[in-house]
């Protein structure tokens, strides 16, 4: 994973927490169309990264069996 | 009805049952010997008991020619056979196909014991030290023989789910077992969000290495949560109770291990339906709160306005006063004066007492010289104007008409 990447578990909790500041509403409306744009952002990420699910094994020490991998 | 036995009958009764019953053939029977003669004809007899029953055992000399170690009281051993009735005696037996020597297995439960308690002492199996699975693994590090089912059904389950996945190799039974799987634990430090440690099921023996305090402290030493999965529900082992978190079997293992996609899915969908209904509830406050404001503005706040202006101008009026009006009634008369004064100066009433203008494209007409007979003049009366054409003019000199065509 690249630094700049960001992970499943981090965006998923940042969608979270984005989808909660909204729901609260205490926010302007510039903040909160700015949430909106970052939050159908993070779904776009999260949706591509469910859909990359490309097996990614590896294994540490020697070869892997050919029904594998 | 009530049947009558003889004592013979009754024997031949009973050994038909139970000799009948295929659960009572080719067993394994655990237990210690004692009891044990070496009979001269060549076949041993002994009893087999544990802690609560015992139970006797022939083994009959051709069976026991391949018999590899040497029998005697006290020994634990394994008792391959079936069992049988001895009609004479009217006695229960198991008669012995095979012995093994139980590798000290008694011996090994023992040590298990003091092993759990010296670890328990030592806090390796606290609810305190378990650590949370993470919700959403990047790395899922898999400790398992990479020939054993129990992988296959570890990565059929984690299916669809994204992350890498890392195998560190172990041998998982036999010889050299609890190192290899210590040192597989090791190698994924650093390189996994949660660890799977499994293996398929497996004799009691095969299973062993995971008794091992040498595994107990490798898991233990793990940077990330372990999930165990050894053998069947039934088997639990050190490992399991070291473990952050035990599951029956390795599929049980994969399934705790990662968050069902299809639940991520509907999250990220109700997530998208949530950010969009509270942007448009956001708005709409605005647009409340602008609805109000406006209310306020217009009903309330412009009338305030309004007041102060109407104040503001009742005061300045007040201050122009009489001032004020003798000026505009001054202005009033110089405008009348004006009017009257222009208007003596002004052709006007001149030429509405009966004066007229003549003009023509050069100018005023002032002299009869000016113009010749046939030229169009313009006058001006005091009311409209004549186009004129000139048949004569007449001066002190004569008169000239115009030419007859």
């Amino acid at each position: 994973m690249k630094k700049n990447e960001m992970g499943l578990e981090e965006a998923l909790d940042s969608l979270e927490q984005i989808v909660e500041a909204l729901e609260e509403g205490k926010m302007s409306l510039e903040e909160s169309l700015d949430l909106y744009e970052k939050g159908m952002n993070l779904v776009k990420l999260c949706e591509s990264r469910l859909k990359s699910a490309e097996k990614r094994i590896e294994s540490l020490t020697g070869e892997l069996p050919a029904d594998i991998s | 009805m009530t049947q009558i036995f003889t004592v013979s009958e009754l024997n031949l009764r009973i050994a038909d049952r139970l000799e009948g019953d295929v659960r009572l053939h080719d067993l394994w029977a655990r237990g210690e010997v004692s009891n044990y003669l070496h009979h001269r004809s060549g076949h041993r007899y002994f009893t087999l008991k544990d802690q609560n029953s015992q139970i006797s055992c022939v083994l009959f000399r051709n069976n026991g020619l391949s018999l590899d170690f040497e029998m005697a009281d006290g020994k634990n051993v394994l008792v391959f056979g079936d069992i049988t009735v001895y009609k004479p005696q009217g006695r229960v037996q198991l008669v012995a196909r095979g012995i093994k020597q139980d590798e000290g297995l008694g011996f090994r439960y023992l040590q298990l014991e003091k092993l759990k308690k010296k670890l328990a002492a030592e806090g390796l199996f606290a609810s305190e030290r378990k650590r949370a699975l993470p919700r959403y693994p990047e790395r899922i590090g898999i400790v398992t023989s990479p020939q054993g089912a129990a992988l296959r059904d570890v990565l059929r389950t984690l299916g669809a789910y994204p992350a890498k996945i890392i195998i560190s190799p172990a041998q998982v039974q036999g010889e050299g077992a609890e190192e290899s799987i210590a040192s597989a634990l090791f190698a994924l430090r650093g390189r996994a969000d949660v660890i799977i440690l499994c293996r398929g099921g497996g004799s009691v023996e095969d299973l062993w290495c995971f008794n091992s305090e040498a595994v107990a402290r490798a898991i233990f030493a793990c940077d990330a949560p372990v999930i165990s999965a050894v053998g069947h529900e039934t088997d639990v082992t050190i490992a399991d109770w070291v473990a952050d978190v035990r599951a029956a079997t390795p599929t049980a293992a994969a399934k705790l291990a990662v968050p069902d996609v299809e639940e991520i899915r509907e999250y990220l969908s109700t997530a998208q339906t949530r950010i969009m209904r509270s942007l448009w509830n956001a708005l709409e406050r605005k647009e409340e709160r602008l609805e109000y404001i406006k209310h306020a503005i217009s009903a309330k706040r412009m009338l305030v306005l309004v007041e102060e202006a109407r104040q503001r101008l009742d005061y300045l009026s007040e201050g122009l006063g009489a001032s004020g009006a003798r000026r505009i009634d001054c202005l009033k008369n110089r405008l009348e004066l004006a009017r009257g004064r222009l208007e003596a100066v002004g052709p006007d009433a001149t030429l509405l007492r009966g004066y007229a203008i003549a003009r023509t494209d050069h100018g005023l007409v002032l002299d009869a010289r000016d113009v010749k007979p046939g030229e169009i003049i313009e006058l001006i009366l005091g009311k409209g104007r004549l186009q004129c054409s000139v048949i004569e003019c007449i001066t002190k000199e004569g008169s000239e008409k115009e030419a007859k065509p």
